[in-house]
This record gives C-alpha cells, structure tokens and sequence, in this order.
C-alpha cells in the first residue's frame, strides 16, 4: 500500500468513526427527546385525572345533576322528622296572620324572604331558633314574615307559593307553611315548586282547614300584601334576601346589618339596643 | 412564537384574570351589585346563589387565589417545573371554570358575563400553557453539550441554550 493509500484508508476510518460518533449522538439526543415528551405526557395526564376526580368531588358535595331535587315527600318518614322539628320551635308560640309572637312585644323584626332562597333557609334553620326561643318566647319581639322574589326566578311561581303561606295565615298557621317550606326546600331554581309540593306541604300544617286554605289562595288581598311587602322592599334599596327591618313596636323601622345567618349575634344586639 | 413572547401573552391574559376576580371577590365582600352588560342583574342572581361559594369559600376567592398562583409561576425563572405548575393550574382553572359555567348553564339558567369572561380567559391560558410545557423550552440554534434538543439537561434542568433567563432578557 502507497502512502497515499495509507492517508485515504485513515481519512476514510476518521470519517467513519465520525459518523459513528454524530449517528450516536443523534440517537442519544433523539431517545432523550422521546423520553422528555413521554415525561411530560405521563405528568400532565396525572394532573388531568387529578382535575376530573376534584370535579366529580365538588358535583357531588355541591349537589349533583341539574335535576337533583331532594324534595321530601308528605307523609314520609323524613317528612314526620321534619314536621317535629318545625312544631317544637313554634309549639305554644303565638300566630296572628304573618305574624309570630306576641302582639304587644316591644320590638318587631321584619324579616323579607323567598321561599326558594336557600340563604334564607340558612337563616330559618341558623339564627332564627335561637331568636325565637331567647326574645319571641319571652314576648319581647314579634317577628313578621313579609315577601321579596329573588331566588324564585319565575314570578308567577312566586305569587303561588308566597300567597299559600299567606292564605295558611288566615287561619293563623302562616309560620307553620313558612318553616316546613325552608327545611324541605328543593335545590334552586330546579322547578320543584309544583302545585303537589304546594298541596304536601299544606297537608303537613297541623290543623289546617285544607278547604279553606285552598279558597283563601285565590284573595286578592293576599295578592295586594305581596305587592305591598315588594314595594316596601324596593323603598328600602333590598335587592336580596333575608334583609331585616327592625325597631321598636309602631315606631320607625330601621335596616339591620348581620354578619351571620347562622348565629343570632347582630340581632341579640339589636334587640338589646332597643330593649335599652 | 418565541417562548418570550408566549409567557409575555400568558402574562397579560394572567393579569386580566387577577383583575376580574379581585372586582368579583370585593364586591362580594362589600355586598355591593355587580355591574352587570345587560339589564335583569342576572350576574347579581348567580353570585348571590347557594353556587357562589365552595364549602363556604366564595368561588370568587378561588378564582383570585388561583390567578395569582398562575401568576406566581410564570414570574418564577422559567424552567421545566414551572411550566408545569402553569399547566397544572390552568388545567384545574379551567376544569373549574367548566364546572361553574355547568351551573350557570344548567342549574341556575341564568348567564354571568364575568364569569364567561374568566372560562374564556381559563381555556385561552390553558391551551398555551400546554402547548408552552408540551414542546419544552426553545430549541437553541447549537445545542450545548450535554443538552437535549428541548435545551434540557438529562435531569430536567434548564441549560444555558434554555430559556431559564428571567423575563424582559431575550431568549
């Protein structure tokens, strides 16, 4: 072999080896590439599975489907646990129309509700049992149940179901109609409120005269009382419900302020400050 | 699109979310009406549902808490972790996000703009956000020894050919 030979032969390995050497490390950089992707795959795919488990927990805890109404039915047995609740808080408590408590009580609290509000619900199952069993009980405060459409977005479901709680006050039971709608509320806005669900309720008011309530409904002074208690509202600036008037017996009503639903705090104070 | 510009348009799109969920978060706070584009406050009727909170922290809140997490992370020198952190936040924004708007749509059948507003925002930053974590950082011209071809060294850290330079330095 010539010299020349020999260079050619050497340069033609060198170039091999070279190529050798950039195929390797193309393939080197190339699996670590493919390696780097799969990686990301693999954590984003966990991040996915983590997103849908927390939403699947959050739509069972906040409710379920669009349809999940719990609504009790009359004559359950939740409907009977229900009632019992409903009738020790207001057992022995006076009724007058919308009305509960003593007539005379030094302090009136208004208290503006929808039926379908589940804040008010909060309110109804929170504050209001310790209000009613410190400061109603005692005859010191009346409380007067007056309505505002909120929650309920169809009016003509709001007239029905307020002016029912209305007509069961004809005949002194309004609070009865009133606490029995707030702890078998269904979800919002799901179209529960049904003329069955009405006439079910109704049926669980100890002592009401069914065929009366049902010719009482259709009073137009019952109509006339829901625009009063809306125009009341509108005059206030209430645009939610609860809201609260409070002040003393036939004096001027003032609006109160809370800062929770579910202690009676900022109403015992109010009360207190009244009752001086 | 250069990744400079990527996170400079996640940045923005970031701090517009900051901006609609401190005014949702206030105004639940201070109990004042939204302001809403159409008349009928259908927008004060979805905050104010029993939808608007989450075991009893407003969603608004969430929604601001997490926005400045998204924040957080594309401030941070970017690398392969904090790409992730981005997507893995956008990803849950915008899963919740779809929750919300299922509510809206479904249970309540009333529309809050501001809250369509930050679904729209949630699914703009998530889809950039995964592609932005999906293609690693920008290949560099020459890649530097020991560096793959997403300018990552084998254990997942930026190279110098990464992007890992804060921002408002080119890339």
């Amino acid at each position: 072999m010539t010299p020349v030979e020999e260079d050619e032969q050497d340069l033609t390995r060198k170039q091999r080896r070279e190529a050798a050497r950039s195929e390797r490390k193309a393939a080197e950089e190339s699996a670590a590439a493919g390696a780097a992707r799969r990686r990301r795959m693999t954590q984003l795919g966990g991040a996915v599975a983590v997103v849908i488990v927390a939403i699947i927990v959050i739509l069972i805890a906040s409710g379920g489907g669009s349809n999940g109404t719990k609504v009790v039915k009359a004559g359950s047995h939740e409907a009977t646990e229900k009632a019992k609740v409903v009738e020790a808080t207001l057992n022995g408590i006076n009724q007058s129309g919308n009305v509960l408590g003593n007539p005379t009580a030094p302090v009136t609290l208004q208290y503006f509700g929808d039926l379908e509000c589940p804040i008010c619900r909060e309110f109804t199952l929170g504050a209001l049992p310790k209000i009613i069993q410190k400061w109603v009980r005692a005859g010191k405060l009346k409380v007067e149940y007056r309505s505002l459409e909120t929650a309920t977005r169809e009016p003509e479901t709001f007239r029905t179901q307020q002016t029912a709680a209305l007509a069961a006050g004809k005949q002194n039971k309004m609070w009865y109609f009133v606490e029995l709608f707030y702890h078998e509320q269904g979800e919002e806005d799901s179209g529960y409120v049904t003329e069955s669900y009405i006439q079910g309720l109704a049926k669980q008011v100890p002592g009401l005269n069914l065929t009366k309530w049902q010719e009482d409904r259709s009073d137009p002074a019952l109509a006339s009382q829901l625009q009063s208690d809306t125009q009341e509202a509108n005059n206030r600036g209430f645009n939610g419900t609860p809201s609260f008037l409070i002040g003393k017996t036939g004096g001027a009503m003032k609006k109160l302020e809370y800062s929770s639903l579910s202690e009676p705090t900022s109403f015992d104070e109010a009360i207190e400050k009244l009752l001086g | 699109m250069s990744a400079r510009t990527l996170r400079i348009t996640l940045l923005v799109l970031t701090v517009i979310g900051v901006g609609l969920a401190t005014y949702l978060t206030v105004i639940h706070y201070a109990g004042i009406k939204p302001l809403c584009g159409r008349s009928g406050g259908t927008c004060e009727k979805v905050q104010t549902s029993q939808y608007s909170k989450l075991v009893g922290v407003p969603v608004a809140l969430i929604g601001l808490l997490g926005y400045i997490g998204i924040l957080g992370t594309l401030l941070v020198p970017e690398d392969e972790r904090s790409r992730f952190a981005t997507a893995a936040l956008t990803l849950g924004g915008f899963g919740f996000s779809a929750y919300l708007t299922y509510r809206e749509v479904f249970s309540l059948k009333e529309i809050c703009e501001y809250c369509v507003s930050s679904a729209i925002l949630l699914t703009i930053l998530m889809c950039l956000s995964l592609w932005r974590f999906l293609r690693g950082g920008d290949i560099p011209a020459v890649p530097s020894a020991g560096a793959g071809e997403d300018g990552l060294t084998p254990d997942g850290q930026a190279s110098a050919g990464g992007q890992s330079a804060p921002l408002g330095t080119a890339s």
